[in-house]
């Protein structure tokens, strides 16, 4: 029985730690796989140290864990008295109950409801901004004050009511009484209150993710946002960090309670042998015969000392200090605040030796304009994100790079301003005519092109006959069964069918839908699995050996490859493109700055950084006619990247994905469901 | 003339609508030991949280040397108190406990040093400085928590049942300390407690109260013997109380004989109350008895035997030293000065004879008190 509670001990603790494990022993690799471990280094330790996005966003989180976990616990514990000394036991039991609300709710619920909230009373109160810093740090003191105040009510309650009254006796003003006599009292679970609001406001994404505004970003959501690539080992590192800096704060909470169980059977034991001493006295009485009893000494005092107590003070005085500094420094309207919505991992940061882009820009302001301009760079993973945060009208976003279907459905709701291209000299001089009037911005009036790709068809070359490749056929080639990767979003899966069967991808006849599906249907058989991110490591690995994914992403990939792996690239005749485009939201409110940015972003500094960084074809002059550009890619990916024997424009309208009707988009998830469910 | 310290006028006090004071009268003189004797929930802690600042009477004036400090918080009065349960605060030391109260009225360290190894002799605790309060036996917690008290040299100790929660032979010990600590430091000692026997032997002034309103004060002699009704007379040691009848001025009939007494001042033929303590009974041969009865119960004392006699239906307790035998019949007879007669109260045949022993009851009411406070 020992030996099976052991086992089943060791059961649950492996299966809670191995994730924990394997991401910490990841982060030491060298090698940018997340599946094969090349060799110990500290390489994404320092490369998290250079990204500025990363940096920022780790900041921004203990920010707003120091400050939401330091104002949750005063007014969790000013609440945990005021419940405490409620007479009326209903009118106490009702509070408690509103006050587990947060707990009980479904975090998403809670995090609408808030965001709803913020934007109705900036609405109220005519803001522009409705949501920033100071919405996410309402939002995380909200969730955080229930479990500081279970944690201190149970405190409180042990407490003997006869101590604040003997303060008072001895001379304390109930001011002083609370503050010498009962908060000392009740200081163990004041602190576990502290650390479980800090570690709870540290990794809250939901919460933070509906009600962070444009000037703050915290590390979750970063994360969150940054898995739209594959997930970088910086993350693991990041995670890493993250994990032992709780794990060190849960260290320190459990030492306190343990050192209290501690004394507590210490207690128990002194009483225990003073009884066993009045017995034996008794008994030496019954007895007649004198006996001095001398009662067993205590044992020492091991509480929470005083010293430490003091440190924990000293400490917190430190960070609110600290936390105030910053938070008025956020807050300084010296310096214009460009705030700039883009996908994760989609500007070059600082990492990998590459150049800073936004702290270039910042530079750039100073130097050049006089301004003292921030950046203030924030994520997201999807263009419905995207739209999803702009129609709320409770952020400001001055810059954003939605692709292109967005970019017409955003025009078209009048979420767009027009750009002033006096502003932007640049666009002239280096945006091909190719990539003018394409069908999301026919006027040009809304949007420079920040980057493009192309679909193509990634196979492993020791696995798929070079007979078999050139087109859409491969992916439903019978004799590589169990080898096929297919998207698993409807848009790009039906797309790959309607590509091979040569149809237009942007019909709104049913029936072509239907051939679309039966299509698939015809494939299905075939699959091993339909993904998305997870692409990276089955083709890395040879787990699967064929698949249809984005140029850029394919160098990726090949950059990463195991030793047994061969992996190649073609485009089939059609294929799908896209144009990711730099755009001002009517929301913005510095829009002469965000030209400004634009227009350094084309320039040719930036847009090489960015373009090497990305990974995506640039259609900027100065990046693709660029000679270091081209030898610091590799002829080949350079190749793969641009392919020249077609005209772009043509291409692109005839092969991109448009913003579809409401009925077709409905239908067309009917479709997908049938498809995946029954499959 | 002894100087009147704290007067309470009136005071009246209700919680929940509940009245828990009536119109309590009392003076308490600098120097006294006085002690609020009475039963759980008789509102004597009530009083003594109304003196300490924690309660607010609803009516009447409490004066402190003359003035009304009704409105004067506790942190602002002259009084100190110690707590029943002690309240101790345990995140601090003995030393740094005692301290506590110069250290709010930032007396300097040093003055404070001297001062609790003052107080650490005077209740025998030296050694103790650094030890942990939660780990001291009941009784060292009991010193400290009056050496924390008496460090701020009160005018007024205020002690809400210190002794209850230790066990009877410390409780004895503890009685004696807490007298000789009294006389020593001259403090005025406001006492409250439910253990007759502790506040008979320890106090100046006995103060009974029952139901929210004082009894009888006096001295523990005059209470003991000169209880002023039924409820006294009981509360306070053992006693027999029958029905009678005041024929005249030293001419008292109960238990259908007249006896002669020593009270006077009823009118004639007045019903009264009559006390007689179980000691006061001799036992006689029957011949020579002015009542007889049958013995239906005998207990071994120690010092004396504890008989219950059945005497025309009424049982009567009667200590007595020489053993008699169980079913005997027996005589009794009463001098004229163990018979004490009192006026009729609301408390008259509340309490019978000693048909059912209470002993055990004594104990559970004990028991419930503790749990209450």
């Amino acid at each position: 029985m020992k030996k099976f509670s052991n086992f089943y001990i060791g059961l649950i603790l492996f299966l809670l730690f191995a994730p924990i494990a394997v991401m910490i022993f990841f982060s030491f690799n060298e090698g940018k796989s997340t599946a094969v471990f090349t060799g110990f280094s500290l390489k994404w330790y320092m490369e998290l140290l250079k990204s500025s996005e990363m940096l920022n966003a780790l900041k921004n989180s203990l920010i707003l864990a120091i400050a939401s976990s330091m104002i949750a616990t005063v007014i969790g514990t000013m609440a945990a008295f005021g419940i405490h000394r409620m007479k009326n036991k209903y009118t106490r039991q009702s509070i408690m109950t509103v006050t587990n609300i947060p707990i009980m709710n479904p975090e998403i619920i809670t995090g609408i409801s808030l965001m709803f909230l913020f934007v109705f009373v900036g609405g109220l109160l005519g803001l522009t901004t409705k949501l920033n810093f100071w919405t996410m740090l309402i939002a995380h003191v909200t969730f955080c004050l229930p479990y500081v105040i279970l944690n201190v009510l149970p405190k409180f309650k042990q407490m003997p009511n006869a101590l604040p009254e003997a303060a008072m006796d001895l001379g304390c003003t109930p001011f002083q009484a609370f503050f010498k006599v009962q908060l000392p009292a009740i200081m163990p679970g004041v602190i576990t209150g502290l650390i479980m609001s800090f570690t709870l406001s540290l990794d809250d994404f939901v919460i933070s993710y509906f009600t962070s505004g444009t000037d703050f970003q915290t590390l979750p959501v970063l994360i969150y946002s940054m898995t739209k690539k594959s997930v970088k080992p910086t993350i693991y590192a990041l995670s890493t960090i993250v994990f032992i800096i709780i794990l060190i704060l849960l260290l320190i909470s459990n030492r306190e309670k343990s050192s209290y169980e501690r004394l507590e059977a210490k207690k128990a034991k002194a009483e225990k042998k003073r009884q066993e001493a009045i017995k034996n006295a008794k008994k030496a009485a019954a007895q007649k015969t004198k006996v001095k009893v001398t009662a067993p000494k205590a044992p020492k005092r091991h509480t929470v000392s005083p010293k430490l107590t003091k440190i924990i003070a000293l400490v917190c005085t430190l960070a609110i200090i600290v936390t105030f500094c910053v938070v008025l420094n956020i807050a300084s309207k010296e310096t214009v605040t460009l705030n700039v919505y883009n996908w994760g991992e989609y500007i070059s940061d600082g990492s990998d030796d590459s150049l800073d882009v936004n702290k270039a820009f910042e530079d750039y302001c100073k130097n050049t304009l006089g301004i003292n301009a921030k950046v203030n760079y924030v994520t997201y993973t999807s263009n419905e994100d995207l739209y999803a945060k702009l129609s709320t009208e409770a952020v400001s976003y001055d810059v954003i790079i939605p692709s292109d279907y967005m970019i017409a459905r955003l025009a078209s709701e009048g979420l767009l301003q027009e750009l002033n291209f006096d502003n932007i000299p640049n666009y002239e001089l280096c945006i091909d005519d190719s990539f003018k009037g394409l069908y999301y911005d026919p006027d040009n009036k809304y949007s420079v092109p920040y980057t493009y790709g192309m679909v193509g068809v990634i196979y492993d070359a020791n696995v798929v006959d070079e007979d078999d490749v050139g087109d859409w056929d491969l992916m439903w080639n019978e004799k590589y069964k169990g080898e096929i990767l297919q998207f698993n979003n409807a848009r790009d899966a039906f797309g790959t069918a309607f590509y091979k069967l040569g149809l237009d991808v942007n019909t709104t006849d049913t029936k072509m839908w239907d051939a679309g599906l039966a299509e698939l249907q015809k494939q299905t058989p075939l699959l091993y699995k339909r993904v998305m991110d997870e692409v990276y490591n089955m083709m890395e690995t040879g787990e699967a050996s064929i698949a249809a994914y984005y140029a850029g992403d394919y160098l990726t990939m090949v950059e990463n490859q195991a030793d047994n792996i061969d992996l190649q690239f073609y485009y089939p005749e059609n294929t799908n493109l896209f144009v990711d485009a730099m755009c001002i939201p009517s929301c913005a409110q510095n829009k002469e700055l965000a030209e400004e940015y634009i227009n350094f972003m084309l320039s040719e500094e930036a847009a090489i950084a960015n373009a090497e960084y990305i990974c995506y074809a640039s259609p900027n002059k100065l990046v693709y006619e660029s000679e270091v550009y081209k030898e610091d890619m590799g002829e080949d990916a350079f190749d793969i990247l641009y392919p020249t024997d077609f005209d772009f424009a043509d291409k692109y309208d005839a092969n991109c994905y448009k913003d579809l009707d409401k009925k077709t988009k409905e239908y067309i998830n009917s479709l997908w469901n049938r498809l995946t469910i029954t499959s | 003339m002894k100087k009147k310290l704290i007067e309470l006028k009136n005071i009246c006090k209700a919680f929940d609508g509940e009245q828990v004071l009536s119109n309590v009268d009392l003076y308490i003189n600098d120097h006294e030991f006085i002690t609020l004797l009475g039963p759980s929930g008789c509102g004597k802690t009530t009083t003594l949280r109304i003196i300490g600042g924690f309660e607010t009477p609803d009516e009447g004036e409490l004066l402190f040397e003359g003035q009304k400090i009704n409105d004067v918080p506790a942190y602002r009065r002259n009084v100190n108190t110690v707590f029943q349960r002690y309240a101790l605060f345990p995140h601090l030391n003995v030393y740094d406990n005692i301290a506590f109260g110069l250290r709010v009225k930032k007396v300097k360290e040093q003055e404070i040093s001297e001062r609790v190894s003052e107080m650490l002799s005077l209740v025998n605790l030296k050694g103790f400085e650094k030890r942990n309060v939660s780990l001291l036996s009941g009784g060292q917690q009991q010193r400290v928590a009056i050496a924390r008290a008496l460090i701020n040299q009160p005018e007024v100790l205020l002690l809400d049942e210190p002794l209850a929660a230790l066990d009877l032979k410390l409780r004895k010990d503890m009685q004696v300390e807490l007298k000789n600590i009294q006389t020593k430091t001259g403090i005025t000692f406001i006492y409250v407690t439910h253990d007759q026997e502790e506040a008979l032997s320890m106090s100046d002034t006995v103060v009974v109260m029952a139901d929210g309103k004082i009894q009888q004060i006096g001295t523990p002699i005059d209470i003991y013997n000169e209880p002023i009704n039924a409820f006294v007379a009981d509360f306070i040691g053992e006693s027999n109380i029958l029905d009678g009848v005041m024929l005249s001025d030293y001419k008292v009939r109960f238990a259908s004989h007249t006896f002669e007494c020593l009270d006077k001042g009823f009118a004639q033929n007045e019903q009264v109350d009559v006390v007689v303590r179980p000691e006061d009974v001799d036992v006689v041969p029957v011949e020579k008895g002015m009542l007889s009865g049958i013995v239906t119960s005998v207990t071994f004392k120690g010092v004396h035997y504890e008989i219950i006699v059945d005497i025309g239906g009424f049982k009567w307790m009667i200590q007595t030293t020489d053993y008699v035998a169980p079913d005997a019949l027996i005589g009794i007879y009463i001098e004229p000065d163990a018979i004490h007669v009192m006026k009729k109260s609301e408390y008259s045949n509340m309490f019978g004879d000693y048909s059912t022993f209470s002993d055990e009851i004594d104990h559970l009411s004990d028991v419930t008190e503790d749990e209450e406070e």
